[in-house]
């Protein structure tokens, strides 16, 4: 019995803390939002009531949501893998754009449903996974460091993709979008009237894979110790360019997948448009998302609902009459303040191996 | 609780500069550290404060220069109670620490880094005040060091050495030591303690933190032991025995024999006969030559072999190579030529992990850096170098917890690792038994050969003389070990045969019969006979 709670208490411990700072780090947030809609004459009580009800008072608000959350899910945990592995990967958004083109490609295939939906998928997080071999083998061979790389290829994979948006996956009859993806290889609309599809199950399922890759699994064993003590995992017989190119090939997985569920799973265009429209932005946001999650898949999944009804109840406040700027800002405040704890850890993380510092109470 | 401590309570020497008056550190997780501590600190003493590891002294003296604010209990000075709230503020007082594992910027140069606690002179331009001071102090004190390279390409005793050097700059009156000769050679140690005694002469009050008897029998006037977390005892230097000493420390009405003895010099080897190797080679060096990380060669063409049963000690000064030396041998350094094999088998410029299925176990020198991954739990860091043994990979790569799990509690109980549990992590152990981890997860390899880098480092008594111990069980069983070791009783107490290693060589190997004291001193400075 006493055993048994002692194994239980510190995993009890690791669980409620996190829960408890967010919300404690929310209601900041929400405490200095409400401040800055007061000075400029806004009711925050009207505001707020008008967001929770907008994201989460309906089946409509949760649905949108939900949608919303979807491809968040998939670039943040590109971003967790990354800082799991001991590093920043911050290149989902340009392979998000290379996931969506390789999905749009199945345009020109004729295929069965379900396997024309996994054709899509799996083109996509190849696509997404052999986008970021390019900063992985950088660092591996020549030291690149993946910020700066990841960044780069970016800006190429974005210039890339419109030029393939306008000239090679083109609608040749409406020249602002591409091809849209045939309905054999789209994903059925879940509540009539919303946006959320069942492409939901693809990043829940891919959230809970990577969970389980990297607690349960010898491989994930080795990302995270890697990432947590490089020296020490070189000690346990663990190479680092393995487990490098691992994460990075998993997270670009991951972000093409979110590529692939928004071209086949946003209704109703089931295409991407000149400029990127719909999924410009998704990588960058997931950083966020993984931040308020705290790296964690399965927290990330509440952080992507959380973010989504952000969204979703942003939509409801601009109705009571807070202008879309009011509402930008009052939800950026209250991101901010909820990925400030795991920023810290983060930061401290990093740091703490760099400088030699001692834990306390090393006796 | 001796009379000698009462009566000091009662009655506050005139002369004290700093009380701790009923200190109680209890920390987050719920560990008590300290209970009720007291403790007195004159002007113009060295106070030996004694302990095993986990007996809450460096606790209490991190609440003392400022680190750690108390549970409950206050620090008085005849000005009355204080309270520092960074150690910048006690050092600002008049109170400075050296820590164990040190608090220094590894890019910085040891001026730099000296500086950093001179507020206002962060700009070059006076960085030659600073060396200026450096440098008088280290032709004062005997601690010398290079100045002008980043300290972390120093060794570990240099690194201290600019440690010791940043408090003295700020001309504290307060000095606290936290296990400092554990990286120090028997000539700096002597040199370190004539420093300390000069010191005292001037004035000053120095707290030593030690578990070495020897070393506060040598130089404290007073001595307070502390076990776990209370304190034990209060002796003058006169009342004082290394039997009574043991006793205060390890609680035990009769001290463990063999604990006192080591600590006072006499040695396992002269209780018996020290085996002769006549097993098998195992492993096996040939002229070595290993780079190092400012030197270009740190192991310059070093042979010796390692049979079945026989414990090869290396002795030296740290930084003489023995780190290269073991790293080339693990694989976590190439080697520059020579060869290296086990049981015929080449190892050298192998990945660790296919020289650990040769059989190696690896106790690493530096517990943090290499043998841990702190925020990991226990059961983590007990499969760590072992976690793609089949017994802990189920299908997919699956980690078989349940197994794990009883792993890490056959472990805890074999080894008598004081945890939480086994999901908590591997900092909040004590030094010690964070040791006793390393060390059992390695044996439980059933190792071939066990190369033992520091084993018992910073340990306390109880756990070095177990860990030491355990390596002799280990000889017995046929197994080939090479200890490389900075405590000179330890060395010669467990080998069979010793090396003396100084600037990348062997200067000597022999019974460790052959050598006495003042001939392995000379032998580790460098002086060959």
């Amino acid at each position: 019995m006493k055993a048994a709670l002692q194994r239980l208490l510190p995993r009890a411990r690791s669980l409620v803390r996190p829960i408890v700072e967010s919300l404690l780090a929310g209601l900041v947030g929400l405490g200095v939002g409400a401040l800055i809609m007061w000075i400029w004459g806004h009711s925050p009580l009207r505001a707020y009531q008008a967001l929770f009800v907008g994201a989460f008072g309906d089946a409509y608000g949760w649905a949108e949501s939900l949608a919303y959350a979807v491809p968040l899910i998939l670039t943040a945990l590109t971003f967790a893998i990354s800082v799991r592995a001991g590093m920043f990967n911050i290149g989902a958004e340009g392979q998000v754009y290379v996931g969506a083109m390789a999905a749009i490609t199945i345009a020109y295939l004729k295929m069965t449903t379900g396997w024309h939906h996994l054709t899509g998928l799996v083109f996509a997080a190849l696509a997404g996974a052999v986008w970021s071999l390019g900063p992985a083998l950088l660092k591996i061979t020549r030291g690149v460091h993946e910020v700066i790389s990841t960044i780069m290829f970016n800006w190429i994979s974005r210039w890339m993709c419109f030029y393939l948006i306008a000239n090679v996956l083109v609608d040749p009859r409406r020249a602002e979008k591409t091809v849209s993806i045939p309905r054999t290889a789209r994903f059925p609309i879940l509540i009539p009237g919303t946006d959320l599809t069942a492409s939901i199950y693809v990043a829940v399922g891919f959230a809970l894979l990577i969970y389980f890759l990297l607690w349960h699994t010898v491989t994930g064993y080795e990302v995270r110790a890697a990432g947590l003590s490089p020296t020490a995992a070189r000690y346990g017989g663990i190479s680092a360019k393995r487990t490098l190119a691992l994460s990075f090939v998993l997270g670009g997985m991951a972000a093409g997948l979110a590529g692939a569920v928004i071209v086949m799973g946003v209704p109703p265009t089931y295409a991407e448009v000149t400029g990127l429209g719909y999924t410009m932005g998704k990588g960058f946001d997931g950083m966020a998302v993984a931040m308020v999650g705290r790296v964690h898949p399965l927290g990330i999944l509440f952080s992507a609902i959380f973010f989504g009804g952000l969204s979703a109840g942003g939509r409801a406040m601009q109705g009571v009459g807070v202008p879309l700027e009011m509402v930008r800002i009052v939800s950026g405040v209250i991101i901010l303040a909820m990925a400030v704890p795991e920023l810290v850890r983060v930061f401290r993380l990093f740091r703490v191996f760099r400088l030699r510092r001692a834990p306390v109470g090393g006796a | 609780m001796g009379s000698a401590s009462s009566a000091s309570r009662v009655a506050p020497s005139p002369s004290a500069i700093l009380r701790a008056e009923k200190i109680t550190k209890v920390y987050p997780d719920g560990t008590v550290a300290l209970l009720d501590v007291d403790l007195e600190v004159r002007s113009g003493e060295i106070l030996g404060l004694l302990g095993e590891n986990g007996a809450g002294k460096t606790t209490l003296t991190k609440i003392i220069s400022g680190l750690l604010p108390p549970t409950r209990g206050r620090v008085v000075s005849p000005q009355g109670p204080v309270r520092f709230s960074s150690p910048r503020e006690a050092l600002a007082f008049g109170i400075g620490m050296v820590h164990q594992h040190f608090a220094l910027v590894g890019t910085l140069t040891a001026v730099e880094n000296v500086a950093l606690v001179h507020p206002g002179a962060g700009s070059p331009p006076r960085y030659e005040r600073v060396r200026r001071l450096v440098e008088k102090l280290m032709a004062e004190s005997g601690l010398r060091v290079p100045l002008d390279v980043p300290v972390e390409k120093l060794a570990v005793g240099e690194q201290q050495r600019v440690e010791i050097l940043k408090v003295l700059s700020r001309n504290v009156q307060l000095l606290i030591l936290d296990e400092p000769t554990s990286v120090l050679t028997p000539v700096e140690v002597d040199e370190l303690f004539g420093f300390l005694s000069h010191l005292r002469q001037q004035g000053k009050s120095i707290i030593l933190i030690t578990h070495k008897l020897k070393e506060v029998l040598a130089l404290a006037d007073r001595i307070a032991v502390l076990r776990r977390g209370k304190l034990a005892g209060e002796l003058t230097l006169a009342q004082a025995s290394p039997e009574k000493l043991a006793q205060l420390m390890v609680g035990e009405a009769t001290p463990r024999k063999a604990a006192v003895e080591l600590q006072v010099g006499e040695t396992v080897a002269e209780r018996g006969q020290p085996q002769a190797g006549h097993g098998s080679v195992v492993l096996e060096v040939q002229n070595l030559t290993v780079p190092g990380d400012v030197q270009a060669l740190a192991v310059q063409g070093v042979s010796f072999a390692v049979r079945e049963g026989e414990i090869l000690g290396i002795a030296g000064v740290e930084g003489n190579g023995q780190s290269e030396l073991v790293e080339a041998l693990t694989g976590l350094r190439r080697a520059k030529g020579g060869q290296a094999s086990i049981r015929g088998v080449d190892i050298l410029n192998r990945d660790p992990r296919q020289i650990y299925r040769l059989g190696v176990a690896h106790i690493p020198e530096d517990r943090w850096k290499l043998g841990l991954v702190l925020p990991f739990t226990l059961a983590e860091n007990a499969i760590l170098g072992v976690h793609r043994w089949k017994e802990f990979r189920g299908p997919l790569g699956a980690l078989r917890w349940r197994r794990i799990q009883r792993h890490v509690r056959s472990l805890i109980g074999q080894f008598g690792i004081q945890a939480s549990g086994t999901m908590a992590p591997a900092r909040s152990l004590s030094g010690g038994n964070q040791q006793k981890l390393i060390v059992g997860r390695e044996l439980a390899k059933d190792p071939a050969v066990i190369i033992a880098s520091q084993p018992t480092r910073g340990l306390d008594i109880g756990a070095a003389q177990y860990i030491r111990e355990l390596l002799v069980q280990m000889k017995e069983g046929g197994r080939a070990i090479l200890l490389v070791s900075a405590d000179l009783d330890e060395v010669l107490s467990l080998s069979d045969r010793v090396a003396v290693m100084y600037g990348g060589k062997f200067m000597a190997v022999g019974s460790p019969g052959e050598f006495d004291r003042q001939r392995i001193g000379l032998l580790m400075g460098g002086v060959a006979r």
